[in-house]
């Protein structure tokens, strides 16, 4: 039997959100440090760079904002909305965050700014996995992408996720259940692949 | 720096970037609403539930038809200042103000509507940092005052007009239908739901009802408040005959996991 975490929201998030939707730009503030860590986390799973998963980051709180009347909020927690925005913005990298580009790049960065090669090097096995989990989620539809991420990787139940997706939640089971097949697919694929190559290099 | 860590050189501007945002996203206040309805309790109730009451839709009964009268007067300032408008037509009854902000500020028509201009507004084409208005002449005055904040620059375009307030509707039970107005508010009272998808109209007294009533003290408004932070109140919206049911509309502002969505029918509020 499969069991679900119950996530729990921070208790102070729904008067945080609240208050930030009567425009308290310090509640804000407090739903952007409760949520950056595992929004970032997230990004760097589905980018490519630590400077590319800053800018998922960025704008998915700047899409928060801008968005905030229609946001989906999942038992008191924006959290959900902002891993199906940022899974989003991931996949279209270029026009999505096009928006607030010249923004973020006004953003000061440390100069001790490391290349993705590096943190490639750090975390190679690491690294290796979430390459395969992007791509295999690129074979996906955007829906059943970030179907997967809540669900799997963010352990939300299907519920929770039909209620962040707007949809219902037998919708949520049944795409669920389309999207885990596509996805142990595309992961085999890509399995063999790497095989293949290590079999190549092998023999050189 | 850990990978794992965001650049907290990023983080600390962005967070700054995001606090700027917030602060400087306008919010345009429409004083007018207050008086739409029973009183400002009533009025704050809508406006923040974020649902729009049809008022001044033109097409509906009751809302004004403003037929133009003369040039249009472009004048652009910087701080409060006062532009004479001309003389008015002998047919004149109100003047209709447009006010563009050219930069931040804080501005404010003569009819204590206010507008909010941030930064972010002003890389938005013109249109969505314009406010208008329609205020009646005061006689004699033939000068139209726009108050700001330090150093605010607006433009603002203003024209005579005379203003017809279009009569509201009446079914077959004999009931007034259309949109508030300067005559008071109808029985049945036009809004708009589904996203502007739908017209309907509620009933006035169920719209009281479901948004507290008249109350009669600050304690009482208090205790409202509290109640209703966690519900909100459900109430039908009809066709114009105030029978056929064609939604509901929703009256409060309540979101989190505590927040309740009951219809009024539900409650005892003896309203």
């Amino acid at each position: 039997m499969r069991t679900f975490l119950v996530v729990e929201s921070p208790g102070e998030e729904p008067e945080a959100w609240s208050a930030s939707l009567d425009n308290d730009a310090n509640a804000f503030a407090v739903v952007f440090d409760m949520h950056r860590d595992r929004l970032y986390h997230h990004a760097l799973r589905m980018t490519t760079n630590v400077h590319d998963a800053e800018d998922v980051v960025a704008a998915a709180f700047f899409e928060l904002w801008r968005l905030r009347k229609s946001v989906r909020v999942v038992d008191g927690s924006v959290l959900p909305w902002l891993l199906v925005t940022a899974t989003n913005l991931s996949r279209n990298l270029t026009r999505g965050i096009r928006r607030y580009r010249s923004l973020i790049a006004s953003l000061p960065r440390a100069t001790e700014m490391r290349s993705s090669e590096d943190v490639a090097l750090e975390r190679i096995e690491e690294t290796r996995l979430a390459t395969n989990v992007r791509e295999a989620l690129g074979t996906l539809a955007p829906a059943d992408a970030a179907l997967i991420v809540l669900t799997t990787f963010e352990y939300y139940s299907p519920a929770q996720a039909a209620v962040a997706l707007g949809i219902t939640d037998g919708a949520a089971r049944t795409r669920l259940h389309r999207a885990r097949t596509r996805m142990a697919a595309a992961l085999g694929t890509l399995e063999d692949d790497e095989n293949i190559n290590a079999t190549k290099e092998t023999n050189l | 720096m850990s990978t794992m860590e965001m650049d907290p050189v990023f983080t600390a501007a962005l967070r700054e970037a995001l606090v700027a945002t917030v602060k400087d996203t306008p919010r345009v206040r429409r004083r007018w609403r207050w008086r739409v309805g029973t009183g400002t309790f009533l009025g704050v109730t809508l406006v923040v539930g974020g649902v729009a009451l049809a008022s001044g839709v033109f097409s509906l009964p009751g809302a004004p038809v403003n037929t133009p009268l003369g040039n249009v007067i472009t004048a652009t300032r910087t701080g409060t200042a006062t532009i004479d408008i001309g003389t008015p037509p002998a047919t004149a009854t109100d003047v209709s103000l447009a006010l563009t902000c050219l930069t931040v500020g804080t501005f404010d028509f003569p009819d204590e509507s206010s507008m909010i201009c941030g930064s972010a507004d002003l890389i938005r084409p013109s249109i969505y940092r314009t406010g208008s208005e329609v205020v009646p002449l005061t006689a004699g005055v033939d000068t139209v005052t726009i108050k700001t904040s330090p150093n605010a620059t607006w433009r603002l375009q203003a024209m005579y007009v005379n203003q017809v307030t279009t009569s509201w509707g009446v079914n077959a039970s004999g009931e007034t239908y259309g949109v508030a107005n300067q005559k008071g508010t109808p029985d049945l009272v036009a809004v708009i739901i589904n996203q502007g998808h739908t017209d309907g109209y509620v009933k006035e007294t169920e719209l009281n009802c479901a948004a507290g009533g008249d109350v009669a003290s600050l304690a009482e408004a208090a205790a409202w408040d509290k109640t209703s932070q966690n519900r909100n109140i459900t109430i039908p919206v009809y066709e114009s005959d105030g029978v056929t049911v064609v939604g509901t509309f929703t009256v409060g502002s309540a979101t989190g996991p505590n927040a309740q969505t009951v219809p009024l029918s539900s409650l005892s509020l003896g309203c």
